[in-house]
């Protein structure tokens, strides 16, 4: 039942957002946000670390074909949900600055988008998890189509059509492996799980699956609309897509590919692993040369969800695990980071490394937290972002020495192109169209310091995270043996 | 069967209500002639009958085949407003008799039960929409689309004719049953060679009446010509009835010769896919653009009736529902959009007249979105059912026998994303300088209705299905 | 009386068709091309009783015509339909007088309908000259 409350109160609120109109509309929206975090907390700390699925609901939806609305939080689930939950409120906090035509509108998207994406994370049908799926991809579509840059409307039309070309395709194999189960058929994940298919049906349904989220991701080469689009969506849609949306590329892997099709994984598990690793690189080796800040950061993030797709494909308990928690960690980080360039590109009016420079003179506050956001994604160690790339690069080196050391170089380059933006952003010498930053105020610090609250949490304490999240992992690669 | 006489009656009456002093009556009496075949037609469920010497049958199946498209009638009859711009010349008791007609017409082509009967129904619907094609009497386009319609379609007819006889000359029968039980009991002789030459003839009048690849290109100028109200009605109705009498032809009396009729179904699906999706990528005009979404979706239906697995009747009859649906709205909205600024007379039809339009009318915006998801088949929305059901029953069939045609129909699912949005694009994204338009209270409900139907359709499809 | 045919035995008829058919593009041809070519101004002229042409050859018809043409063709064919009617009548009536009965009422509603129509004509003013 909570978890339908979780589903639900997202979309209730945007609703009455809907109707309301003037400055109540932030407020109410963010009340819902946070009392959605509310429960999401209650929901942590009530949760058993087992790798059941708990607070789970089910019911009938469409019985004739034998697809139910079926929802529960395991330990994966839980993760995620934290996450959106944790961001959706800051995201929205971090709006408080701007003001967006059609406000009502504007934030009713991001509530919708809210609920979409706990329900792609707790879904237990396989339906459901598409409809879900999809159904995340029109709210952020218009926010981002609605208040986006010059070019909004190709670039958000392509990814539009990218991200539903992916997620026909793995529509298809669904419909397919629905057809498999035996009797009258349903289209419950278990069943799925419990299906014996052979190596050759496999085979093809890895990549019907895998396409759809390594355009959701993006893994190389299907990352193509991805700069674009983050570059050109307003900041909360950039946000929405690379804190959360990019997780439901992962979190599918993780909940749709490895146990589904564990035969599939192995035949082309090397072929995906080479191609997130050449991402890692790409993704690092182009974010090194480029000027602006936010499509820096846009193939930062192209670069470390390589990593997490790697880490999920060497199929071993580290990689797993480790993704699960960079997946927070990314969340957090690269959330802070945006949030810290659209407050620098709100001051400046300019998100161009050659133009700025010397804004550390008037913004202590700015600098500590950039510099703390910036560390967390390099993976200093005691940093939230080091958990997660250790493991993941333990399990990549795992699966593969090679593949792992080529993925190693992912710390360096990070370190490389962070640094970079860093210094020639914030230190040096002052230009004219950083004469006059201001530091941050009260609601922009009431963004950035849970954020960095949570860059120490992670760090310092992963365990709090990793024991809820290994007994479903654990179970997950054991049933792959079979 | 009541529904088909009353309806006959029904439009007798229509044409003397003409005569009425007041116009303001017609509407009305047609919408509650439409509503009683409806009722009259559901009297009949769960019972067997069949009339005239075989000549009819009616069951479920037919009964919910004929719903459907009484179900379009009404609403593209609510929405109908005038017809032409000059009153005096206007014959509105006459269009909505003849809509009546076409739709005994069309439901005759369901319920057939004998070729004979199946050749009538297809006429007395052909005939009446060359009429109605061409009822904008002053305006040469579509004048020039009656003729087309007309000449195609007889010659289509034609072919379809001499392709019953032959099947007569092989099997010596026009009963469906008789014909059936020739072709898979099998002859001593073998099968008269007539048999297969009749069955394509058969085929090719049955795939002009649905618009399916390569018998399609009378399709966008007769839907681009005619006046926009009875595209709508053409390319609804004639679709679901096209639909029913293929299916029922092809799987009661061919099911002996599945493996030769599969080949040219599949193939005439991948290229009915192919040509009506990317065709309409390239067109300037949201109507034209509707003209070749409707031979794209002809596709998506042939998918069903080639898979032929006991699923194909009821996800034949989903797509038609949601397919029909969403195709009145579409064009309810195109309608009230288009003459809004008409250009050198005519109505604006380009994608650009939809510009801003979520500014000046947001109920209309909404539904033409939620018209556009639905086709697109996005989920939420009855479109996405119907795709589902329709790909089930091809999955159902085996990848080695559809998985080609799955892949393409997935593929060109994309590309209809493509073009479907540039109308939701024109709408919410752009901005246009026109004035609000102002809508009947009857027009608001339709589209309200339709809108809330697509929606709930998508969200409970299984109250329907359990229907089929 | 032989019901077998075979495709040969129809060869009579195609040679009959393709004399025939030869007959008429032969001549055609032959008299197109020996005959004697003159051009002149006068000759190309469209030649009506020695008066100069005057106007377009295609005089609009008032539409009533076509209209009576068509209601004609439309009520007499539906009135042939009552000779094979009427005359086997007696038979039916002596085989089964019930089936007759049927029968006789089926005609009624069809005549009635087609009186209908002609009703239905009559209020249109479709006969109505002097409109």
């Amino acid at each position: 039942m909570l978890t339908l409350i979780l589903i639900l109160l997202p979309l209730v609120a945007g609703l009455v957002v809907l109707g309301l109109q003037g400055r109540v509309i932030k407020r109410v929206a963010l009340l819902a946000a946070l009392i959605e975090l509310a429960l999401a907390v209650y929901i942590f700390y009530a949760f058993r670390p087992d790798a059941s699925s708990q607070f789970s609901l089910r019911y009938d939806w469409i019985g004739s074909l034998g697809i139910s609305f079926s929802i529960g939080i395991d330990g994966i689930s839980l993760l995620l949900v934290v996450l959106s939950t944790l961001l959706v409120p800051l995201i929205i906090l971090s709006t408080f600055n701007h003001s967006y035509r059609n406000p009502s509108v504007f934030y009713a998207l991001i509530l919708a988008m809210q609920s979409a994406l706990v329900g792609v994370f707790t879904a237990k049908d396989a339906f459901l998890f598409y409809l879900f799926f999809e159904a995340a991809l029109i709210p952020v579509y218009f926010i981002a189509a609605l208040w986006g840059g010059e070019n909004r409307i190709r670039v958000t039309f392509k990814f539009f059509i990218y991200t539903f070309f992916g997620s026909i395709f793995m529509f298809l194999g669904l419909v397919y492996l629905y057809f498999q189960t035996p009797g009258g058929h349903t289209s419950d994940l278990a069943a799925f799980y419990a299906l014996q298919l052979s190596a050759e049906q496999q085979n093809y349904l890895f990549w019907a699956l895998f396409v759809a989220f390594a355009i959701k991701m993006p893994v190389f080469p299907f990352h193509t609309w991805q700069p674009d689009t983050y570059v050109e969506s307003p900041t909360p849609a950039t946000m929405l897509l690379a804190g959360i949306m990019l997780k439901m590329g992962t979190y599918g892997l993780i909940r749709i590919v490895l146990p589904i099709v564990p035969l599939g994984v192995e035949r082309w598990g090397t072929t995906a692993l080479v191609l997130s690793v050449i991402g890692i690189v790409y993704g690092s080796i182009i974010a090194i040369q480029q000027r602006d800040m936010k499509r820096l950061i846009a193939y930062s993030s192209f670069a470390h969800v390589g990593l997490m797709a790697a880490g999920i494909l060497s199929q071993t308990l580290d990689g797993l695990q480790g993704s699960l928690i960079q997946m927070l960690t990314h969340g957090i980080n690269v959330v802070g980071l945006f949030f810290i360039v659209d407050i620098i590109f709100s001051r400046t009016n300019s998100r161009e490394l050659d133009r700025l420079g010397g804004i550390t003179q008037n913004t202590p506050n700015l600098t500590v937290y950039f510099i703390i956001l910036m560390l967390g994604s390099v993976a200093l160690p005691l940093t939230n972002g080091f958990v997660g790339e250790f493991l993941l690069l333990r399990g990549v080196y795992e699966y593969n020495t090679w593949l792992g050391a080529v993925a190693g170089l992912t710390i360096i380059l990070s370190a490389v192109y962070l640094l970079r933006m860093v210094q020639k952003s914030m230190f040096g010498v002052r230009t004219a169209l950083t004469e006059h930053v201001t530091d941050l105020n009260l609601s922009e610090k009431l963004v950035l310091l849970p954020l960095a609250i949570m860059v120490f949490a992670i760090g310092l304490n992963p365990n709090a995270f990793l024991r809820l999240t290994e007994p479903a992992v654990a179970q997950l690669l054991q049933s792959m043996v079979k | 069967m009541l529904s088909i006489i009353s309806l006959s009656l029904f439009g007798i009456l229509n044409l003397f209500l003409g005569f009425l002093k007041s116009r303001r009556v017609l509407l009305p009496a047609t919408l509650l002639f439409i509503a009683l075949a409806f009722a009259a037609n559901l009297l009949d469920w769960n019972h067997q009958y069949v009339y005239f010497r075989d000549m009819l049958r009616t069951n479920n199946l037919f009964i919910n085949f004929s719903s459907i498209i009484l179900l379009t009638t009404f609403l593209t009859v609510a929405i109908s407003r005038s017809f032409g711009t000059d009153e005096e010349h206007t014959h509105p008791a006459e269009y909505y008799a003849i809509m009546l007609f076409s739709v005994v017409g069309a439901l005759m082509m369901v319920g057939f039960e004998n070729l004979i009967m199946l050749f009538i129904g297809l006429e007395i619907l052909s005939v009446s929409l060359y009429v109605l094609t061409g009822s904008d009497k002053r305006s040469l386009r579509s004048n020039e689309a009656a003729l087309k319609y007309f000449l195609m379609g007889s010659f289509a007819t034609g072919i379809f004719l001499f392709g019953i006889a032959l099947v007569y000359g092989a099997t010596g029968s026009f009963n469906l049953s008789a014909i059936g039980s020739y072709v898979s009991g099998g002859p001593t002789t073998g099968i008269s060679p007539l048999l297969y030459v009749g069955l394509l003839f058969i085929l090719a009048g049955m795939l002009f009446k649905v618009s399916a690849a390569p018998f399609h290109f009378w399709t966008p100028d007769v839907y681009d010509g005619a006046p926009t109200l009875f595209t709508a009605f053409m390319s609804t109705v004639v679709k679901t009835a096209g639909f029913a009498a293929l299916y029922r032809l092809l799987t009661v009396s061919f099911t002996g010769v599945y493996g030769l009729w599969w080949q040219v179904l599949t193939g005439v699906t991948v290229l009915t896919l192919l040509v009506g999706n990317i065709t309409a990528v390239y067109q300037s005009s949201v109507k034209r653009m509707l003209a070749y979404s409707s031979v794209s979706h002809a596709g998506y239906l042939l998918i069903a009736v080639a898979a032929k697995t006991p699923q194909s009747p009821s996800a034949i009859l989903f797509y038609s529902l949601a397919y029909s649906i969403a195709t009145i709205t579409g064009f309810a909205v195109l309608i009230l959009v288009a003459e809004q600024k008409p250009i050198e007379g005519r109505p604006d039809e380009r994608y650009e007249a939809f510009n801003g339009l979520a500014k000046r009318n947001p109920l209309l915006a909404f539904s033409l979105a939620v018209s556009m998801v639905s086709l697109a088949g996005i989920p939420l929305t009855a479109g996405f059912w119907g795709k589902f059901f329709v790909f089930s029953t091809a999955v159902d069939r085996g990848m080695t026998n559809m998985g080609m045609v799955l892949v393409v129909a997935v593929l060109m699912s994309v590309v209809g994303v493509y073009y479907y949005f540039r109308v939701i694009i024109a709408s919410y994204l752009k901005t246009g300088d026109s004035e609000p338009i102002g809508i009947r209270p009857l027009y608001r409900f339709i589209l309200v209705l339709t809108t809330a139907l697509t929606i709930g359709l998508g969200l409970f499809p299984d109250v329907v299905r359990q229907l089929f | 009386m032989n019901t077998n045919y075979l495709p040969s035995d129809y060869l009579p008829i195609v040679v009959q068709l393709l004399a025939a058919l030869g007959f008429i593009v032969g001549s055609m041809l032959v008299s197109h091309n020996i005959g004697p070519k003159r051009h002149s101004k006068k000759k190309d002229d469209p030649f009506e009783c020695g008066i100069p042409t005057e106007g377009d050859a295609r005089t609009p018809i008032s539409v009533k015509y076509f209209l009576v043409a068509i209601l004609f063709v439309l009520f007499d064919v539906e009135i042939i339909f009552l000779y094979p009617w009427a005359v086997n009548f007696l038979d039916w009536m002596k085989e089964s007088r019930e089936m007759a009965i049927a029968i006789f009422v089926e005609m009624i509603l069809f005549m009635g309908l087609l009186l209908v129509g002609f009703y239905y004509i009559i209020r249109k003013g479709v006969l109505n000259w002097n409109q």
